[in-house]
């Protein structure tokens, strides 16, 4: 029997280790990018996965974007001309997205469940809705954008569950590392040679400094 | 309609950019190519043993359009990666938990770039697109207080847009028609026209509503 990561995609198989993977201890992790047991699918069943949720049909009473949608998208288009060696306009857009990020109503009594239970409608619903449209619609662009953010959104997932069930502890004396490119999220001493996800090397990833 | 671009963090300093270059654009202080000097010939990056050096495009075509569905699913997803980027900034701000503190650090900073890349693919992936300009436009005709109207404004009179057919009219421009090619485009009024598209100039421009 193998198993797979539906976070990096590593292989677990019973057939070459010496251990069952039922008979891994609770706190074993991913040996290649760090997710939790629960992380692991059989491959015979991730194989015959099927789409459950509905597709989004509710887009004609779409709504505008947010203030902080608008501070992404700018941040966004910066990066964009920053890969075109446009810096005069990566810096333009780079201070309209300040400029949303400042207007945006602060969120001053959110708690950490309240991002676990986003993260979990966006694991169990948003994307696979959105991945059911795209292959309908044949949009590769964006399924592609859905297949990598859907991976690190479940590492976020492992990584807020931990979190809330080991408190600092999981965090202590240890550091933790965010892929630049795709946003995946990494806790160990140092970051992987390689994002598990989008492939870029080590020196991409960026530390999370301490509180000043 | 290419410039050379060189990635310095490739570059050993072979110099043979130096050696072909006919122009003088590779010989510079800063080892960063004088695009004003460059004449886009590729002699350089031919020559370069290090793979250092790239043509870059000066014009990128349109992008493939997104379904209306698609767009709405995306949509639900960038606006519920920004929820989650402002609750981790806001419990970020009020934890004294190094721990916490540096987890919501990472989760505001990963799920602004998940939030980056799904808007990127919902139709606002290049600065040349109908859709960032229209997005400018729309804000400078009625700008919000502190907006910084300059910023948008200098974005706008230096990238060119590639779908100019879609382009929606900024105060003080008017559409004209190319009476060469039929092309129609938005141009202060008044000006000197070139058209964006066969770039003939000269008096064969139509104002059109």
């Amino acid at each position: 029997m193998k198993y797979r990561c539906t976070i990096c995609g590593h292989i677990y198989d019973e057939e070459k280790e010496k251990t069952l993977f039922k008979d891994l201890p609770d706190d074993w992790k991913c040996p290649l990018c760090g997710a939790l047991k629960s992380d692991f699918v059989p491959v015979e069943d991730a194989k015959a996965k099927k789409m459950i949720s509905e597709p989004v049909e509710d887009f004609e009473d779409m709504e505008g974007l947010t203030v902080s949608q608008m501070s992404a998208l700018c941040s966004n288009l910066a990066r964009g001309c920053e890969k075109q060696y446009r810096f005069d306009d990566m810096r333009s857009f780079t201070e309209l997205a300040e400029y949303f990020g400042s207007i945006s109503p602060a969120v001053n009594d959110g708690k950490v469940e309240d991002i676990a239970s986003r993260i979990m409608s966006d694991v169990n619903e948003n994307y696979p809705g959105a991945v059911e449209v795209c292959s309908q619609e044949a949009d590769r662009g964006a399924w592609r954008i859905c297949v990598w953010g859907e991976k690190v959104t479940r590492m976020l997932n492992s990584l807020v569950k931990r979190y809330l069930e080991e408190g600092e502890d999981m965090l202590k004396d240890t550091q933790i590392w965010v892929c630049t490119i795709c946003g995946f999220v990494y806790v160990g001493d140092l970051p992987p040679e390689m994002c598990p996800v989008c492939k870029v090397p080590s020196w991409k990833f960026q530390k999370m400094e301490a509180k000043a | 309609m290419k410039f050379a671009y060189r990635n310095l963090r490739l570059c050993t300093k072979d110099c043979l950019c130096l050696y072909v270059c006919p122009t003088g654009a590779t010989d510079t202080e800063d080892s960063i190519i004088d695009v004003t000097k460059c004449n886009g010939c590729g002699a350089c990056s031919d020559a370069c043993p290090s793979g250092a050096i790239s043509m870059v495009p000066k014009e990128y075509p349109a992008q493939q359009k997104h379904g209306e569905r698609v767009l709405a699913s995306l949509d639900k997803l960038s606006k519920s990666k920004t929820e989650q980027e402002d609750i981790a900034r806001g419990i970020a701000a009020s934890t004294d938990k190094d721990g916490l503190y540096r987890l919501m650090k990472a989760f505001e900073m990963s799920n602004r770039l998940m939030a980056e890349d799904i808007l990127r693919e919902s139709g606002y992936m290049l600065p040349q697109s109908a859709n960032a300009q229209n997005f400018l436009i729309s804000m400078l005709e009625n700008p919000p207080k502190g907006f910084p109207v300059k910023a948008a404004e200098d974005i706008l009179d230096s990238i060119g847009c590639n779908e100019p057919e879609l382009l929606r009219k900024r105060k003080g421009e008017a559409a004209y028609k190319c009476g060469y090619c039929g092309v129609i485009f938005m141009a202060p009024e008044g000006s000197d026209l070139t058209c964006p598209a066969c770039k003939t100039s000269g008096e064969s421009f139509k104002k059109v509503e």
